[in-house]
């Protein structure tokens, strides 16, 4: 604002008009700080390359690769392969062929224990013919599926026939376990009596295993 | 100029990162020319070449032997122990179910603390187990230990550190003490078990690795300091334990998530399974892609690879698919040479899981239909 000057002194100088200016730009740090980030990572990414272009001067071409796959490959000997090997042992072709005879239907034994370990169908052996045994080298013991009555199945060789997977109801001879439909009731102490009454939905095995609290919560009383 | 000093405009910054990207797709391209130039043959290519005969299966050859029937929810995850048959599975239903393969008894039925389980593994001495899933943590459970009042196996470690849902774990072979687990926040991690702290992490917001969630970790068996993951970023990595910091190398292909991943029984190639429907077999020393193992459907539809897995000796490459197929493939002709999952007693969902057994005499599935399959070979050995 200009001021009127006494008469003799200076004029004050004048001060410019005040005028809106733009605010100050703040620096945008996190902006900045990730694109630094952005770039070291380009960075780095750029020397991977850089290294991995390097090395593949002294790479092998694919079809060494694939020939090492197939001499490994043909070299390791494989149980799921069907393979067709001629066999040396004329008494272990005898033996094979004496043991396996054609499958009823009414057993499935489902792998060659019969041949290889016979003690294993004794207790099926009784009641129903040797199946024809295939090879298999997985499977070690028998499930018999007995057709006879229980107590036959079970009698006597009962922790052969029914070991495990033995489709025998009633294997275990305590009344207990009439009502409990395990499948490995022959190993179990048959001390469980199990009832699922609101749980129509529960599979029949869900009920105890061994003597231990049924596990599936629709299972509620413990063995 | 350090790229430390932020004496540098934005406006720069973001050239010079335009020009990273141009060297970096530049040098991608010049890799991609020489991988070409060496990729004189796919396996397929070369196996027919060698006048190889496909492997073909009878109508009985591969069989379903054991149904392992018990859980209520969907099978996510399965591990065959090094010995004696035993199998641990996990479910939806919150349980993890420890199966004697060959009696199909369950031995632990394990009720977990967290029900949204996803992976587990068994430890190479058998004595313990591991899952993790959905609650971020990898626990452990020791066989041998007494059962708490309510009959349940208590917990005996617990590995927490991970940022998002464990989606695979597994023990470090020959070592109870370490195991690898791979997470949905882009990391997989090595644990100390003794300790419960983490040993390595690799990847992460430091460090070079995965840009999207690990689905599927595999240990090399012949070299457990290497290992492969996949990753919803549709890259296959291949890590170092003693270099955490970068992968050794990444493996690009897929054009979905590789949901599996699975080292080739020789430890120097590894296969792969992703959301393209299709599965890919790697050379880990050169990166080669070897083949691809895709089937083309009448409907143009590729339904996902969920889980795959070798035999023994590699020449089969079992693959389980969303729609519940199981496709046996011959590894060397790239060609399906059976369907587990039109075979009598197959799965009725999708197969979510697969594994073999240490002897390779059988596999075991696991599906969304709540059981387990045991297939082995059921068929006659012909004398000549």
């Amino acid at each position: 604002m200009a001021i009127s000057s006494a008469k003799g002194s200076p004029k004050a100088p004048t001060l410019p008009l005040p005028s809106p200016k733009a605010p100050p730009g703040y620096p945008d740090l996190y902006g900045k700080r990730r694109e630094i980030s952005r770039l070291h990572m380009l960075e780095r990414e750029i020397s991977f390359l850089e290294e991995e272009l390097k090395s593949s001067e002294g790479f092998q071409p694919a079809s060494r690769c694939c020939k090492e796959i197939d001499d490994f490959v043909m070299a390791k000997a494989d149980p799921l392969l069907p393979t067709r090997k001629k066999e040396k042992s004329r008494s272990r072709r005898f033996w094979k062929w004496l043991c396996c005879t054609p499958c009823s239907t009414l057993c499935s034994c489902l792998c060659c224990c019969c041949c290889c370990e016979p003690r294993c169908c004794d207790g099926c052996s009784k009641h129903l013919s040797l199946p024809s045994c295939s090879c298999c080298q997985y499977l070690r013991q028998c499930s018999c599926k007995c057709l006879t009555p229980a107590t036959n199945c079970c009698r006597g060789s009962k922790s052969r026939c029914c070991k495990g997977s033995c489709g025998c109801q009633n294997c275990c001879i305590p009344p207990s376990c009439n009502s409990c439909p395990c499948l490995s009731c022959c190993s179990c102490k048959c001390s469980c009596s199990c009832t699922c009454p609101t749980c129509p939905k529960v599979p029949q095995n869900c009920c105890c295993t061994n003597t231990k609290s049924c596990w599936n919560p629709c299972c509620c009383y413990s063995c | 100029m350090s790229l430390s000093q932020p004496k540098m405009s934005v406006a720069e910054l973001k050239e010079r990162h335009l020009a990273a990207t141009d060297t970096l797709n530049n040098l991608k391209q010049r890799l991609n020319h020489t991988r070409r130039s060496l990729l004189d043959t796919d396996l397929a290519g070369y196996a027919r070449s060698q006048g190889k005969s496909p492997v073909t299966f009878g109508p009985t050859d591969l069989v379903c032997c054991r149904t392992l029937q018990g859980h209520t929810g969907k099978v996510y995850s399965l591990d065959w122990t090094s010995e004696r048959n035993r199998i641990v599975s996990a479910s939806q239903d919150g349980r993890l179910i420890v199966w004697n393969a060959l009696t199909r008894q369950k031995i632990h039925a394990i009720k977990l603390p967290c029900a949204w389980v996803m992976a587990t593994a068994f430890s190479p001495t058998g004595q313990s187990i591991t899952c993790g899933g959905l609650d971020s943590v990898c626990s452990i459970f020791n066989l041998n230990s007494a059962t708490d009042k309510d009959g349940n196996l208590p917990v005996s470690r617990t590995l927490c550190g991970h940022k998002g849902y464990i989606s695979s774990c597994q023990y470090v072979p020959d070592e109870d003490t370490h195991l690898i687990t791979g997470s949905g926040d882009q990391t997989c991690v090595l644990w100390d078990i003794t300790t419960g702290l983490k040993t390595s992490v690799f990847g992460g917001e430091f460090q070079s690795g995965h840009t999207a969630d690990v689905l599927s970790i595999s240990i090399n068996e012949s070299n457990s300091r290497m290992f492969a993951s996949g990753s919803c970023d549709t890259t296959a990595r291949l890590w170092d334990t003693r270099m955490a910091s970068r992968a050794v190398r990444t493996f690009h292909g897929h054009e979905g998530d590789v949901n599996s991943v699975k080292l080739f029984p020789d430890g120097n190639r590894f296969g792969t399974g992703s959301e393209d429907g299709t599965c890919r077999l790697f050379d880990i020393r050169t990166g080669h892609q070897l083949q691809v193992y895709c089937q083309k459907h009448s409907d143009n539809e590729t339904p996902p690879v969920t889980s795959i897995t070798f035999s023994i000796s590699g020449r089969l490459l079992f693959a389980g698919y969303t729609n519940g197929d199981c496709y046996v493939w011959d590894t060397l002709l790239a060609k399906v040479v059976l369907n587990l999952g039109s075979l009598q007693d197959s799965h009725e969902g999708r197969i979510s899981c697969l594994g073999l057994a240490a002897d390779g005499s059988a596999l075991c599935t696991g599906s969304w239909d709540t059981n387990l399959k045991i297939w082995a070979f059921g068929g006659h050995r012909r004398m000549i």
